[in-house]
């Protein structure tokens, strides 16, 4: 069925239209919320939350873009808004170990290449992680990266360049691996 | 060009290795998340309802106590003009007014935290950080009033005000963790039979217009 159609059948009402809207763009919404946040539970809300507000707001869609454009970027609003949160009650849960003397006894770096570049990835700043998770992990391009985070294209290359950048100096221990 | 060519491979090595960040243990749980989303849509628009009655009841007994407010001013200002001395523990009509809406404050409050306790159970709790931000207001204009005089009735008001201040808090009824503190307090403190306790018995007296 032509996308528009099932717009149109959407905003009537009709209820197995949601449904098949929902079908056609759930793996992508939940791929990408998952790589963003690293937790299934957490991935489950996001995606959840990302279809409630686009049928709501399915009649403000005007078609300029691509409807899976539409839906990444309320993804990714909802996605950052609510790591945003996450991050805040850990740190609150984190003072409040401080507080009660516990030592959270931070984990050995294991020389694994996987957990390195984890690690490495996590630590990024906001901004890069999400342009490097999208392009490079992905596949999304420039153009859909900025109409999702609402950057210009320009500022989706730079950040991604900073984002490899900055990888590279956390990898270099790596070095030999790519330059054999 | 060594340079680049470096980076080149360094940015290729990179996208291959990366394809292992964050990888999803299974598909998409489809038939569990559109459940929740035609649950969440659904209480949505009962919130909508609710939250609408809550609205009203909250203005309702936000008036009341002002009318009480400006009765006992009124009265304080009568008495001193005529030189009579103002006690305290009168049973003028503000005192009643005061009565009233502490009384049916009482009364809602303990449908409202009863309610809070078994949605809970049953895994809901979506509407409540904003009834309880409705309470609390209500809550706070009888601890600065002549309803709070009485210690017993005061001390049940702060309890009040730390347990809806902590729901009112709560994240959209996800945060789990803190509602399951939220009510081990609540029953640390006796919250519940203590409010029971302060709502005298048969209907509650008065019913303001847009109460529900």
């Amino acid at each position: 069925m032509d996308e528009r159609d099932l717009i149109n059948r959407v905003r009537a009402g009709d209820g197995s239209a949601e449904r098949a809207l929902y079908d056609a763009h759930v793996d992508r919404v939940y791929r990408l919320a998952y790589r963003l946040a690293g937790d299934e539970a957490l991935a489950q809300d996001f995606t959840q939350e990302t279809f409630i507000r686009a049928f709501a707001k399915l009649d403000t869609f005007r078609g300029d873009s691509a409807l899976s454009t539409w839906l990444h970027t309320i993804t990714t609003t909802v996605v950052l808004n609510g790591l945003r949160k996450v991050k805040r009650f850990h740190r609150r849960e984190a003072d409040l170990e401080a507080a009660d003397g516990v030592i959270g006894g931070r984990r050995e770096s294991e020389p694994d290449l996987k957990v390195r570049l984890r690690e490495a990835i996590d630590a990024l700043p906001q901004g890069y992680r999400t342009v490097f998770v999208m392009h490079d992990i992905e596949g999304f391009t420039h153009e859909e990266i900025g109409v999702a985070l609402g950057v210009e294209t320009g500022t989706s290359k730079a950040q991604l360049s900073r984002a490899r950048a900055k990888l590279r100096e956390s990898l270099a221990d790596f070095a030999g691996e790519w330059i054999a | 060009m060594m340079m680049d060519n470096d980076e080149n491979k360094f940015d290729q090595w990179l996208q291959d290795a990366a394809k292992t960040y964050n990888v999803p243990p299974r598909l998409a749980p489809r038939e569990e998340m559109w459940a929740q989303i035609q649950a969440e849509r659904a209480l949505g628009a009962r919130r909508v309802v609710v939250r609408r009655s809550w609205v009203r009841w909250g203005l309702a007994a936000a008036a009341v106590l002002l009318v009480g407010i400006g009765i006992g001013r009124w009265t304080v200002l009568q008495r001193s003009n005529d030189g009579t001395p103002v006690a305290s523990g009168d049973t003028t009509g503000s005192a009643l007014v005061y009565q009233l809406a502490a009384t049916q404050y009482l009364s809602r409050t303990e449908t409202f935290l009863t309610g809070f306790r078994a949605d809970l159970r049953a895994g809901r709790g979506e509407a409540f950080p904003g009834q309880a931000r409705d309470l609390l207001a209500t809550t706070r204009l009888l601890l600065d009033s002549p309803a709070a005089d009485d210690q017993r009735m005061r001390a049940l008001l702060e309890d009040l005000e730390l347990v809806l201040v902590q729901i009112s808090q709560m994240e959209a009824g996800r945060d789990r963790r803190n509602a399951d503190l939220i009510t081990q307090d609540m029953d640390q403190r006796n919250v519940l039979p203590k409010l029971r306790s302060a709502i005298p018995a048969g209907p509650v007296p008065v019913r303001t217009q847009g109460a529900t």
